[in-house]
């Protein structure tokens, strides 16, 4: 059985996603993430309020989501979040 | 480890200055780990992250508090406030142990959260029975607790991750550590008081325990190398 990621192995995979496609639909970021419908909703809500993606909408209301400065520097940083974390058992 | 004899008539002859100076470095040592952790902080928004750096917040605080407890300008509510901050350090070094099995919602304040709440007011209980019975028995006692439990905590996470994270390993000793320097501390203050050559020692073993503290957040806040598609 695979292994469940990490909560912030799963923020990393989400703005993962996002860097690479720069505007990205929500449907295929869903699908992209691995994610439920419930938990996706969860963590773009988290990742919005925290400032690390933006959600933008277009005059034809359609919605696509980009990569923020703080997101950009937690993908930068992650591998020192990661360690830290694992290595003090926080 | 052979220490001079005169090593401890020196600190004997001079110490107040030992004292403050003491808990200036150790003073200093958490500002470091402070700054240090609350950048990562600040990227990461980690709970765990945002615990273990108010706990050296707490730790720092706590310890300019104690270099004023030998100065003229020492209260019982200097003693208090000291007392407040050095057990509530305690708690939230703990605390970022236990937060991922204790939290469910996230975005809670770390500073105003209810179980944080909660550990203010054990503080403040244990700082009024300190008061009433006169010395730190109480601080002391909480601490021995706190620290044989994480200490516990800590080999479970050395044991289940310690080949991955060799720090694990330190962590878990310096934890044990701990619970010895506030052990040391009871009995000193209990049974031993004015053998300065046990109260050396245990400065020494305090300083010890906050650099390895340092050496973990200094080694593991250095910048590693950006991940790319190929690390997916």
């Amino acid at each position: 059985m695979a292994k469940k990621r990490e909560r912030l192995e799963v923020i990393k995979d989400i703005i993962m996603a996002i860097r690479e496609n720069r505007n990205i639909k929500p449907t295929r970021l869903l699908y992209a993430s691995n994610l439920s419908p419930q938990m996706f909703k969860e963590y773009i809500n988290e990742l919005i309020t925290k400032q690390f993606i933006n959600l933008d909408i277009d005059d034809k209301e359609k919605k696509t989501f980009s990569l923020a400065q703080k997101g950009n520097a937690f993908l930068e940083e992650y591998r020192t979040i990661e360690d830290f974390i694992e290595n003090f058992g926080l | 480890m052979y220490v001079p004899l005169e090593f401890y008539q020196f600190i004997a002859q001079n110490k107040s200055i030992f004292r403050v100076l003491y808990s200036v470095i150790i003073a200093f040592i958490c500002l470091i780990i402070v700054l240090k952790t609350d950048k990562l902080f600040r990227i990461s928004s980690h709970q765990g992250i945002r615990y273990f750096r108010n706990a050296f917040f707490f730790y720092g605080i706590a310890f300019l508090l104690r270099a004023l407890l030998i100065s003229p300008i020492y209260s019982s509510l200097t003693k208090m406030a000291f007392e407040f901050f050095m057990i509530m350090a305690g708690f939230f070094l703990f605390y970022s142990l236990l937060w991922k099995r204790l939290e469910t919602k996230k975005d809670t304040s770390s500073l105003l959260n209810p179980k944080i709440i909660m550990l203010y007011a054990l503080t403040l209980i244990l700082i009024v029975l300190d008061y009433l019975w006169g010395g730190y028995n109480f601080m002391f006692i909480s601490q021995i607790i706190l620290f044989l439990l994480a200490s516990v905590i800590s080999y479970n996470n050395y044991q289940t991750k310690g080949k991955e994270h060799k720090f694990l390993k330190l962590y878990f000793g310096v934890m044990v550590l701990n619970f010895v320097a506030w052990l040391a501390n009871f009995i000193f203050a209990n049974f031993l008081g004015g053998r300065l050559r046990w109260l050396a020692n245990i400065y020494i073993l305090n300083v010890i325990i906050f650099l390895i503290f340092l050496y973990g957040v200094n080694k593991f806040t250095k910048k590693k190398k950006v991940i790319d598609k190929e690390d997916k």
